[in-house]
């Protein structure tokens, strides 16, 4: 018999911990952007690029993956969270492991404090890919959701096994293949494999029930997971044994499957009963659109048209940014409005519930801030990536600026929901 | 056919108007989440059935809690029984038109 997904949700002390530090990280990344656009003008393998890269990827969007993750898996899977002990040690390692890293990098120090920081974070990965998968087990109910959250989980181990590879030959240098080759494999198994994967698996379940729409084709998100597993297997090959063919064939195969999932997310849209949508989902939706951007690049990238080739350069730094800064950067913010308001909602109210005027979930954080962040945010990025693809300084600034004053009043908004104190009218 | 109900099992149907869904925010009569009350004078129990617009939402309980203490404010001789059935399930055909009306909003 189907149960209440609360009955099986873990402790709120051990997902919200998560999205305090995720915030916090996320407003240290974009002051580093801000005070240093300019690395965003220079060849993305570049040391202080890779630090922010890493505190994006882990710092933020992982983290908040991580502890969202705890509390959306007794909703998706039906089911409670294999260990507790687990998620709080890869929380603590996840924080160490990133921060070092990050450090080691910004500071071009490849030795001992960057085999520290994936030691830390080669444990947090495990115990958390653990975790899924015990609990995944547990789960009788077999889905496509589960599928797509499994393999994500594969292919995030499988990322940080590269890039700790990729770390170790940087000042070992043991392995043949060319630098820049094995970051493009890193990059693509950690944004396709892990990160959308990951997001196509847990929207397709969560945003379908935010708009109220039923009677959806799922057979869209088979077709996306069977071609972008695919497309990301044939890109592996290609890169480990250069035919053009099959990099085309890799690239094609991504984009249709992504366009399958976008295709079932627009008829849920269309179908949605509950028409007006709330500042986290109008900035999801956004962000669904933001993605659109990268995959034409994906397009462009592989025509490798001749008069293109000097802007080559910017545009596999654009279409990288627009990925994690625009896209799921974006996604993850709108998200954390349907989430986290709802986790600390039930822990200060379960008990008062009918028991006198209890305000809302919405009512945890402010509104007007979260429109204006929406705003200010895609407005910024848009701008970021201008400079970006025209390699202006001045763009840059002015944009990253405009992201911070974002980034800044989404952190306010979530502390305000974090702390917020009960309320009750009798 | 569907059991009449008697006119205090009615006057706590309307009543039920006062438990809100928290993500949609709409009462839960007019979402069409309530099955059937039924009052069991010899027991004196509240039998509540109602069902939620997915298996997976968040807030059942909460809204579950919200049902128990409408009724133990309101009927205090009474005890709440609240059962959450899936079969048959949600559809949009459970709105009623005010609660389209605010959906649409």
């Amino acid at each position: 018999m189907q149960q209440i997904a609360s009955k099986n949700a873990p402790p709120p002390s051990l997902v919200v911990p998560h999205f305090a530090v995720g915030a916090i990280l996320w407003l240290v990344a974009s002051t580093l952007i801000a005070l240093h656009p300019e690395i965003f003008t220079q060849h993305y393998f570049s040391p202080k690029l890779l630090a922010i890269t890493h505190l994006v990827v882990l710092g933020w969007i992982s983290m908040i993956i991580f502890g969202a993750l705890y509390q959306l898996i007794p909703v998706i899977l039906e089911t409670k969270l294999f260990s507790e002990k687990f998620a709080r040690i890869s929380f603590y390692t996840l924080i160490i492991g990133t921060l070092l890293l990050s450090y080691s990098f910004w500071n071009s120090q490849l030795k001992l404090p960057l085999h520290v920081a994936v030691t830390f974070l080669l444990i947090s990965v495990v115990l958390f890919a653990i975790n899924v998968f015990f609990t995944a087990t547990k789960a009788e109910k077999q889905s496509i959701e589960k599928k797509f959250i499994i393999t994500s989980v594969t292919w995030l181990l499988l990322t940080v096994s590269l890039g700790i590879l990729a770390a170790l030959n940087l000042s070992q240098s043991f392995l043949t293949i060319n630098h820049l080759e094995l970051l493009k494999i890193h990059a693509h198994w950690g944004i396709v494999g892990w990160f959308l994967q990951l997001i196509i698996g847990v929207g397709s379940k969560l945003l379908p029930m935010f708009m109220v729409s039923h009677h959806l084709n799922t057979k869209k998100l088979t077709l996306a997971y069977a071609l972008i597993n695919l497309g990301l297997i044939a890109g592996t090959i290609e890169i480990l044994v250069p035919t053009s063919i099959l990099l085309y064939f890799s690239a094609v195969l991504i984009l249709v499957g992504v366009f399958s999932f976008l295709s079932f997310l627009f008829e849920a849209y269309q179908k949605r009963i509950k028409k007006s949508l709330d500042k986290g989902m109008k900035q999801s939706m956004i962000a669904f659109l933001i993605l659109i951007i990268p995959m034409l690049m994906m397009i462009v990238l592989q025509l490798n048209l001749p008069n293109l080739t000097l802007f080559k350069t910017e545009l596999s730094l654009a279409y990288g940014v627009t990925l994690l800064i625009g896209f799921i950067s974006s996604l993850v913010m709108g998200q954390t409005y349907k989430t986290l308001p709802f986790i600390v909602w039930l822990k200060v109210y379960k008990n008062k519930v009918g028991k006198g005027n209890i305000p809302f979930p919405k009512d945890l954080y402010s509104e007007r801030i979260a429109s204006i962040q929406l705003w200010a945010y895609t407005i910024g990025f848009m701008g970021f990536l201008a400079g970006i693809l025209l390699n202006h300084n001045i763009t840059l600034q002015i944009s990253s600026i405009i992201m911070l004053i974002a980034v800044i009043l989404f952190a306010v908004n979530v502390l305000k929901i974090i702390f917020h104190q009960p309320k009750t009218h009798v | 056919m569907c059991r009449e109900r008697t006119p205090k099992e009615q006057e706590l149907f309307l009543k039920l108007k006062g438990v809100i869904d928290p993500e949609l925010m709409v009462n839960i009569i007019d979402l069409g989440l309530v099955y059937d009350v039924k009052i069991d004078e010899e027991k004196n129990i509240i039998h509540v059935e109602m069902t939620l617009t997915s298996p997976g939402c968040p807030m059942g309980d909460m809204i579950m809690e919200d049902i128990k203490q409408l009724i133990i404010n309101n009927y205090t001789e009474y005890e709440p029984d609240i059962q959450l059935i899936w079969n048959p399930p949600w559809t949009l055909e459970n709105l009623t038109e005010d609660g389209k009306r605010f959906l649409n909003r």
